[in-house]
């Protein structure tokens, strides 16, 4: 009995994790974070397989969650290969650019009010001129300089 | 009729509907800080609840490492769904994914939990990292922002929690279950149960004679999930020589 009371704390973990996942996946518009809720389902239920697998000593459940890890590196390799190949087309990680691909008959989604786009106040912090002026390196605007 | 009075004294209403509200302040996207910290505030405290509503494990230190480790990766996935940017969100993934590996040790999976750091959070997260640093915009795009509208927030928060209370009070409701007490009757040797002693033998052992095959079919995913994904790069690369690509920078949609 001590045992299935130790489980179901598991098993409301998985099915917590699953349900964030869900949730995550159904409001965000970036592709690669709607991919990482996706990933965030799988962790849900890789705890409450391995739950059910110690509850019923069965190896089972961990050799599940051993073929998931496999199978889950695989879908991320090609999804992030798809997603590459949409950004190129498109120029942006949105999910709303690909809305030709919808149901018919219905309406498209648009974007009702665009968010004023905020402009940080760059600070940076000022020295005294002294000593050789540095060279430029001609290809810095190359560079990224923040992600 | 509902029985309003039993309603509002269950734990597990309060759960949902503080749940409820606290992932619809945090996923909103507009308004100020504010609406984090109350977003904030109410998911921890519904979390704490559906702590408090768990049976008891039967052991002090079992049951405060678990409650460390599952709020831990409760409120890192909240924090990776809420986030704006998506590095941070792989961030959040990446604390998620250690706080599994915690409770797969504490369940006594310890070579998946080792898995789970050195492929997830080592390679796979890793990898994710890499096509946001080639692929996101500096600063942050307007569709880290907006969502879908407020209808999709509000009934896929309200979805989750009804998830999460219904899971909780069906186990709670059921008694243990009776497979269990016919596998204890016909239980695997000492040695090939899934608490034996020395772990990883017994799981290779397992994973090489009864699930042989989907070991080889597994190798074979994964080859042919390498070839595809060279593929499509290269299909990609193929078709942009033929036709230049429309990048276009910073367009909304909207028609």
């Amino acid at each position: 009995m001590n045992e299935w009371a130790v489980i179901q704390n598991y098993l409301v973990l998985g099915a917590l994790l699953f349900a964030i996942g869900l949730v995550g996946f159904l409001v965000r518009r970036n592709m690669i974070v709607m991919f990482l809720s996706a990933e965030l389902m799988l962790q849900g239920v890789s705890v409450s397989l391995i739950a059910w697998g110690r509850l019923h000593n069965d190896w089972g459940g961990q050799m599940l969650v051993l073929f998931m890890i496999a199978v889950a590196a695989c879908e991320a390799g090609i999804a992030l290969a798809l997603i590459l190949m949409l950004f190129k087309r498109s120029g942006q990680l949105d999910v709303a650019q690909w809305q030709q691909i919808r149901e018919e008959g219905q309406a498209p989604f648009v974007d009702r009010e665009i968010p004023e786009i905020r402009e940080e106040p760059q600070v940076w912090p000022s020295l005294t001129t002294a000593g050789v002026e540095p060279e430029q390196d001609p290809e810095e605007h190359l560079h990224r300089s923040r992600v | 009729m509902i029985a309003w009075q039993s309603l509002l004294m269950s734990l597990l209403f309060w759960i949902v509907v503080c749940g409820t509200l606290g992932l619809t302040l945090l996923l909103g996207g507009r308004g100020g800080s504010g609406r984090h910290w109350l977003g904030g505030l109410l998911s921890a405290a519904a979390l704490i609840m559906l702590g408090i509503h768990l049976p008891w494990m039967g052991g002090w230190v079992e049951q405060i490492v678990f409650w460390i480790l599952a709020g831990l990766a409760a409120l890192a996935a909240i924090g990776m769904v809420a986030a704006r940017s998506p590095v941070y969100s792989a961030l959040w993934f990446a604390l998620v994914l250690l706080a599994v590996a915690g409770i797969f040790l504490l369940l006594g999976a310890q070579f998946l939990g080792i898995a789970t750091v050195v492929v997830y959070a080592g390679a796979i997260v890793v990898t994710f990292l890499f096509v946001l640093m080639l692929a996101q915009p500096e600063g942050e795009a307007f569709y880290d922002r907006v969502s879908w509208g407020w209808f999709p927030i509000v009934s896929s928060s309200l979805t989750a929690m009804l998830i999460v209370a219904g899971v909780a009070y069906t186990l709670s409701d059921l008694p243990a279950p009776r497979s269990w007490q016919v596998v204890a009757d016909q239980a695997p040797p000492e040695a090939e149960s899934v608490r034996a002693p020395q772990h990883m033998a017994t799981l290779g052992g397992q994973l090489f004679t009864r699930h042989l095959v989907s070991v080889e079919i597994a190798g074979t995913l994964l080859l042919v999930a390498l070839v595809g994904a060279i593929a499509i790069v290269l299909h990609g690369r193929q078709e942009e020589q033929e036709q230049p690509p429309a990048v276009r920078e910073g367009r909304f949609w909207n028609e």
